[in-house]
């Protein structure tokens, strides 16, 4: 049956809701077969919504704090852009970002990332894991561990989506189900916005390819009987998730969507990608990653990040008023984040480089507490002053503000592996 | 004996914190003008062996040019502000809000009463400038890129008589206007300065950065920096296209074979004896080009990025503009 | 487990593809892999084990441990063993003290006869690491902490320098580190781990499962499942001067490898005791080389064939099938088959077009030239999993293929990829 791997958020004001879900649960537990639970279409529909989901805007390259997050301006090390106001009092953030200004009130700011490491390669895999690899031991990413915890083991629709059409970095942080198995790999977008192999090819017809599909589950049935192995089941499950998958197809077409829609993201492949992720995110897709690359300003800081930031706080803005719309915002998390940011100073090509010492990201809607700021960088950008955290302490807030215990254990054989690192803490000042 | 480049060598080297983007002197002194990174316009004695850098006053962003006209300095910056300041009082005579985004540069014409602003939301204001009444506004050029990014419009020369303008952008389009009426007498394009990496990185790098024309008006000089492969660095070689802008034809290109970066500025020798680029990247550069010849007479490597110079009456003595630094550098014979 | 998975192993593949073959003893490939003589033409490619690692000393010595003694000590490299008291930093710095005086000369090995490890205890306080066996055994340094005079570096770096110059291995040292390992790791007494650790892997590799598992934690805290099984293999291992052929010739005869994989009737024994045969995934090489014998017109491969030609005809498959592996994921101990895979083998252009392509020397082609119904079954499934269609089988297949008689050839397509996508051909079993 299908069973719900997430938690709730435990707000008071889902408590009725959850209440009529867990009867569904209950009921289904009590012995309604397969797809039982979705049959009620009360429950589905409350299910899906109340489904906890996340989207990653991954800013490979690594964004300027200082033109996004964290302004300082009028110190040598600020640069041209002055900070502006936000809808919340007393916080301010780049010029280049007029839109997330207004929303502010959606939006947690983390102002004091310390993580230590400046290469692209190596940065990007702790960004993106949480945490250093092993020699013998792969970490699952974000979107693998999201996948396996807020995924439903039948899902028609793939579980981890990851947008990368640039190509530049594309390399440094590959989706990686690390330990968990393929079952929880992205399905990876390079260079078309539609999935490879996941339409049908035109030789076959429609009715060949199901009965073909049927012809084989039957053999491999007969191949199953008496034979246990969790290995055989999952190759059983990949092809029964084919046709499902297949059907997804729909949300990858950016076409199907109203011209208004479209204009709200506007024109640029991120905006599509995003907006394809939304659409995804509705449908019941747990995680998606669209990277936008590459922020790699070593060269022209200012140039680059007049001409990238607006596009970000525009698009940004364009999903949270779409998600808010659709009544998702308080079940989806936004994450932007990258590898690094940029250093205070200032190169003669007017360009910042590599700085993982003091930078910013940012968390909005599910889980957030929205208009917090956590940490503090000193007046000229260069260290933490306050509330530094690194890898470990900002994954753990985010699985919490997605409802899962950080400190929650798989285990590797016997091993049992915490999904973040023992002892590791979320910032509750974040946390809803 | 008139000034000689290949006699170039460094009479000076200041160093400063700051970043400075504009350079603007007064004639027949070494007296300049500054414009900084740190929001202030500065007035520096260049003579004196160690010139006393004065601020007389401050915009709210990066100074980004300044230029003299009459007795008055005018400075435009990122804060979208033009101010006069009086060149002997260093008083502040007025401030506007003259452009909604970034102004990149400004340029008087040759009798002193014209005053030109370029800025990134793609207008070209003419001011009087002993007034600073605004005369016209010049739009030719695109709001948005190809890409749909935003544009950038980075540069504006008058030619010698006064008579036209011509104004230059990111993508690499020129458009060379009629001072008194605002019309657009032609258009020039010098695309290889603009480099769109839709595949590796998907954005964008480059621009016209510097136009001149020559002393007889018939050439309008571009500069910028050729295609980039790799858009996260100032990596391409400086670059200079020469055109015959009343025919609509490009008459030379140096591509560059010794720096990379940015021609942020050129200037014609009024005889025709040379053209002036000066520019950068991690490093500066002076490159003299000889136009008869097409090739380069002289290229010195300058310690650190060029952003501006102004020359002498002479045209012997270069003032430039650098990051962290203001250089001096002599062409006597 | 050698590779390391990356592509610059050609080398080391064929070195160890040819000890293989002559059944090298494997304590003469630890010897070779470790203290690789790149003088000697015969061993060319050992070296490789050791010169792509050699520039992440962590990782040399973690993987040397897994690899070799079956044994996990990277989480000693920051504290002790949290969970095994076997394991302190002591081991893990005591390991890569064998190693730290290796590196890179030229594209040849070359290890100096000083040099220390120091590390960090977890109280903070810096210690200096003696070469230390996973048993605890130390060796002597006759260095030390002795460093070599101005005169002696100079002579070195001539040394190094000349040698690369002449494109050769520098010599040897006098006293190495690295010989200290083998040797201790082979005395006896030392050997368990050394022993127990192969029997342990072929164990694994045969059945699936090992009698210690992960493979990397054959420490006290994680008993074998047949203990006495176990020490009885590795000695009888040892005695017979570690012949892996004989090794496996003793597990594939075994009884409990010629149990089935089914369990007929009530639930599965646990895998530990290896009562049921293990499913085991193909690997990325094996499935793509599969698909493409599978789907070769068998006519194409007559028995008639010579063994040289018919070597040469299998390994060219191979060849071909190597682009083709690059797309399948390598399995892991809990292995799951991706939806990608699912994916790829259900709607892709290269599945379509190539693997089931209906030309002359492809299945397809010959399967649409049999009239015959019950004979078209029977060729596809002796192509494709090497057996006769059982009556149930004929039936199916045959009610397929007569369904689609307006479209014969696809339909033999369609019955060709059910066999291919179904478990029996995905796996080992």
């Amino acid at each position: 049956m299908a069973v719900r791997r997430n938690n709730f958020c435990g707000s008071p004001e889902h408590a009725i809701d959850r209440r009529g879900f867990l009867g569904g649960v209950a009921a289904g537990a009590a012995g309604l077969a397969g797809l039982g639970v979705l049959a009620e279409p009360a429950v589905a529909a409350e299910m899906k919504k109340q489904q906890k989901r996340c989207i990653l805007l991954w800013l490979a390259g690594g964004a300027s704090q200082l033109e996004t997050w964290d302004p300082k301006p009028g110190v040598e090390t600020g640069g041209p852009f002055s900070a502006i106001p936000t809808s919340v009092p007393g916080v301010h953030i780049s010029e280049l970002m007029p839109k997330m200004a207004q929303r502010m009130k959606h939006t947690c700011l983390i102002r004091s990332l310390n993580t230590r490491n400046g290469d692209h390669n190596s940065g990007a895999q702790i960004m993106i894991r949480g945490r250093r690899d092993e020699p013998n031991l792969k970490y699952p990413d974000l979107g693998a561990v999201l996948a396996r915890e807020l995924g439903r083991a039948d899902s028609q629709v793939p579980d981890y989506v990851a947008f990368y059409f640039a190509t530049e970095g594309r390399g440094s942080a590959p989706g990686s189900a690390g330990f968990l198995g393929s079952r929880y790999a992205p399905m990876e977008l390079y260079k078309s916005m539609m999935p490879e192999n996941i339409v049908r090819h035109k030789d076959v017809s429609d009715g060949d390819h199901k009965d073909r599909a049927e012809l084989r589950d039957l053999l491999s049935k007969q191949f199953a009987r008496g034979r246990v192995s969790p290995t055989l089941a999952s190759h059983n499950e990949a092809y029964q998730r084919v046709r499902g998958l297949m059907a997804s197809d729909k949300l990858f077409d950016v076409t199907r969507e109203p011209q208004t829609m479209r204009d709200l993201y506007g024109p640029t492949q991120f905006g599509e990608q995003v907006l394809v992720a939304r659409r995804l995110i509705e449908a019941g897709v747990p995680f998606v990653r669209v990277s936008r690359a590459w922020w790699d300003s070593h060269g022209q800081n200012f140039e680059t990040h007049q001409e990238m930031v607006p596009e970000l706080d525009h698009v940004m803005a364009a999903l949270l008023d779409d998600l808010g719309q659709r009544g998702l915002l308080e079940h989806t998390l936004i994450i932007t984040l990258a590898e690094f940011g940029r250093t205070p100073q200032i190169n003669p090509s007017l360009g910042r480089d590599h700085f993982a010492s003091a930078w910013s990201c940012s968390l909005s809607g599910c889980g957030i507490k929205g208009g917090a700021v956590w940490g503090k960088s000193d007046q000229t950008g260069n260290r933490v002053v306050d509330g530094e955290i690194g890898a470990a302490q900002l994954f753990a807030t985010i699985y919490s503000a997605l409802g899962i215990n950080p400190q929650k254990h798989y285990y590797v054989g016997s091993r049992p592996v915490p999904l973040t690192d023992p002892g590791t803490k979320p910032i509750k000042a974040v946390l809803a | 004996m008139a000034a000689n480049p290949e006699k170039l060598k460094v009479v000076s080297q200041l160093s400063r914190r700051d970043i400075l983007f504009g350079i603007a002197r007064v004639p027949g002194t070494a007296r300049v003008f500054l414009a900084s990174s740190d929001a202030g316009v500065y007035v520096a004695d260049l003579s004196q062996p160690k010139p006393d850098f004065k601020e007389i006053g401050k915009h709210k962003s990066y100074v980004t040019s300044v230029v003299l006209a009459g007795s008055s300095v005018v400075s435009g910056g990122y804060d979208g502000r033009l101010c006069w300041w009086d060149t002997q009082k260093l008083t502040q005579v007025r401030a506007l809000d003259a452009h909604k985004k970034w102004i990149r540069k400004l340029a008087v014409s040759p009798d002193g009463r014209a005053l030109a602003s370029v800025a990134d939301d793609m207008v070209c204001r003419l001011w009087d400038a002993a007034s600073g009444k605004l005369l016209n506004e010049l739009r030719g050029h695109t709001e948005k890129t190809p890409h749909h990014f935003s544009s950038m419009l980075y540069a504006c020369a008058f030619s010698p008589n006064g008579k036209h303008l011509a104004t230059g952008d990111k993508t690499g389009h020129i458009v060379v206007w009629e001072t008194a009426t605002g019309r657009q007498v032609t258009t020039l394009e010098a695309p290889v300065m603009y480099t769109w990496d839709p595949v590796q990185r998907v954005h964008s790098i480059g621009g016209i950065r510097s136009l001149a024309f020559s002393g007889d008006g018939a050439l309008l000089a571009v500069g910028g920096m050729g295609k980039v492969g790799n858009i996260d660095h100032l990596e391409a070689k400086a670059r200079v296209e020469v055109f015959d802008w009343q025919n609509g034809k490009r008459t030379a290109e140096f591509p560059g074979d010794k720096f990379t970066g940015l021609v942020e500025r050129l200037e014609f020798h009024p005889k025709g004896d040379w053209l002036l680029a000066a520019g950068g990247a991690m490093d500066g550069f002076l490159m003299f080009l000889d136009l008869k010849a097409k090739k380069a007479l002289k290229q010195e490597k300058v310690q650190t990025h060029v952003h501006d110079v102004a020359l002498n009456e002479d045209r012997d003595t270069i003032y430039a503009a650098c990051h962290g630094r203001v250089g001096v550098f002599s062409l006597k014979g | 487990m050698l590779m390391g998975g990356n592509n610059r192993g050609r080398s080391l593949n064929d070195y160890l593809t040819r000890a293989l073959k002559e059944n090298r003893p494997w304590d003469r490939i630890f010897r070779d892999l470790v203290l690789p003589d790149e003088n000697d033409p015969a061993k060319k490619g050992a070296g490789e084990f050791l010169r792509s690692r050699i520039m992440d000393l962590d990782r040399l010595t973690a993987e040397v441990s897994v690899v070799f003694f079956g044994v996990n000590v990277s989480c000693a490299q920051c504290h002790d063993h949290p969970k095994v008291d076997d394991w302190k930093q002591d081991h893990f710095y005591g390991m890569k003290a064998f190693f730290s005086r290796t590196f890179d000369n030229g594209g040849f090995l070359a290890e100096r006869e000083y040099g220390e490890v120091r590390f960090k205890t977890t109280k903070g306080q810096e210690k200096l690491a003696k070469m230390m066996f996973l048993s605890g055994r130390a060796v002597d340094d006759p260095a030390g902490t002795r460093k070599p005079s101005g005169e002696e570096q100079r002579k070195e770096r001539e040394q190094l320098e000349a040698a690369k110059r002449k494109r050769q291995p520098p010599p040897a040292p006098k006293f190495s580190a690295r010989a200290k390992l083998v040797e201790t790791a082979l005395q006896p007494g030392q050997g368990d781990f050394f022993a127990r650790a192969i029997v342990n892997r072929m164990w694994h590799r045969v059945f699936g499962h090992g009698l210690v598992m992960p493979l990397d934690q054959m420490h006290s805290a994680n008993e074998p499942s047949h203990p006495e099984l176990l020490q009885w293999l590795a000695r009888d291992l040892v005695e017979h001067h570690y012949d892996l052929r004989r090794l496996v010739r003793g597990l594939v005869l075994s009884k409990a490898y010629s149990r089935s994989s089914r369990y007929p009737t009530g639930p599965a024994p646990r895998p530990d005791l290896f009562a049921v045969a293990r499913v085991r995934p193909l690997t990325p090489m094996q499935l793509a080389t599969s698909l493409r014998l599978a789907t070769t017109d068998p006519s194409s491969l007559p028995a008639s064939l010579k063994l040289e030609e018919f070597e040469k005809r299998i390994e060219q498959t191979e060849n071909s099938a190597r682009g083709f592996a690059r797309d399948f994921e390598q399995p892991g101990d809990d292995f799951q088959v991706s939806v990608t895979e699912a994916l790829l083998f259900s709607n892709s252009e290269r599945m379509q077009r190539d693997v089931l392509a209906d030309g002359g020397d492809r299945l397809v082609g010959r399967l649409k030239q049999i009239q015959e119904t019950k004979v078209l079954v029977d060729v596809a499934m002796r192509n494709v999993l090497s057996r006769a269609a059982t009556e149930e089988e004929q039936r199916l297949l045959g009610d397929y293929l007569k369904r689609r008689a307006d479209r014969r050839v696809e339909a033999c397509r369609q019955v060709v990829w059910a066999l291919l996508t179904g478990s029996e051909f995905r796996f080992n079993y």
